[in-house]
């Protein structure tokens, strides 16, 4: 037991860590992406949409970041 | 595709190996050169175990539709989490990782361990080049196991790390120190867009999406996140400068 919540740690630490945003925002992209496909949404618009989506949350995370840094707490 | 899979493997493994060489010399220079290799060695063949079996399980089992959502899924965090980390060093607003500074400090910790045996091996050296070399070839390992998988080219990614490991090993092994010189955090900035717009294309193909211009599209998103990260260590670069050098002391994140 002790070996599988070592190894749970270890891949929560490897893909999630603190940096949750990082974590859910692209899956929550993917997620949004999927059902704007399934609609019948065309490729040139669903491919915009997701670069635009990872874009926005490696903005919002570095934002976050950079903020904390200002007040001295990073 | 396959120079482009050579060539990111090859990044991202030479700059987990230069991390892991410094952990490996701090360990041959403070206690025992020998033990330290044989750690090196069993990590390094432990890792080569899981990228065969794993990379060829992978690729042999899971559908490639599957693959490419939860692979390209997996590239695209750990992709985003290295650019953001990279704008935020080129920016200023993180400290630049500093392979003499982490030497030293490893070196400090060695010296407080109890003394290397007169005889035999010593499984301090042995244990703590093991983990180090490990835990840093364990990232090279997912790398190279999902970029080879999702392309279905597991040899040349696998070969691009190989060829990382042997230039990192050859050129520390000449000049017997950590490997400062290096452009660690530029590397980090290329791997991590090259991670990211793979991760985009292959989990976004994996959710249905018909790229236009097909492959192509890659070259696209390639510019796009380059053209975007650049603005943004613009941006952390005029919002910190005041900062910087206090900034420049902050912990290293990864």
């Amino acid at each position: 037991m002790r070996h599988v919540r070592a190894f749970g740690a270890f891949w929560y630490d490897f893909l999630v860590g603190d940096r949750w945003e990082l974590f859910l925002g692209p899956l929550a992209a993917l997620l949004l992406v999927r059902v704007l496909v399934w609609v019948g949404v065309p490729g040139a618009v669903t491919s915009i949409v997701l670069f635009l989506l990872v874009a926005g949350t490696g903005a919002i995370s570095v934002g976050w970041i950079l903020r904390q840094v200002r007040r001295g707490s990073a | 595709m396959v120079l482009v899979t050579v060539l990111s493997s090859f990044l991202a493994a030479a700059v987990e190996f230069v991390e892991a060489v410094t952990i490996v010399l701090a360990v041959g220079v403070t206690r025992q050169w020998r033990s330290a290799l044989i750690g090196t060695l069993a990590a390094v063949g432990l890792l080569v175990l899981l990228v065969g079996a794993f990379g060829t399980a992978i690729a042999l089992l899971v559908p490639i539709v599957v693959l490419r959502l939860v692979v390209g899924g997996f590239l695209l965090i750990y992709g985003l989490q290295w650019l953001t980390r990279a704008v935020l060093r080129a920016g200023g607003a993180t400290a630049r990782h500093d392979e003499a500074a982490i030497f030293e400090r490893e070196v400090t910790a060695l010296r407080d361990e109890p003394p290397v045996p007169p005889v035999g091996m010593d499984w301090i050296s042995f244990t703590v080049a093991f983990k180090g070399v490990l835990l840093e070839g364990l990232e090279v390992a997912f790398i190279v196991v999902s970029f080879g998988a999702s392309a279905n080219l597991l040899g040349p990614a696998a070969l691009g790390a190989g060829a990382a490991g042997f230039v990192v090993l050859v050129i520390a092994a000449l000049v017997h120190r950590p490997l400062a010189q290096v452009p660690e955090n530029g590397l980090k900035f290329a791997v991590g867009v090259m991670l990211t717009t793979f991760g985009t294309f292959w989990a976004g193909e994996g959710v249905g999406i018909e790229w236009p211009a097909s492959d192509a599209a890659i070259l696209a998103l390639l510019a796009g996140y380059v053209a975007i990260a650049l603005v943004g260590v613009a941006v952390v670069r005029a919002r910190v400068p005041e900062r910087r050098g206090h900034s420049a002391a902050a912990a290293e994140s990864g």
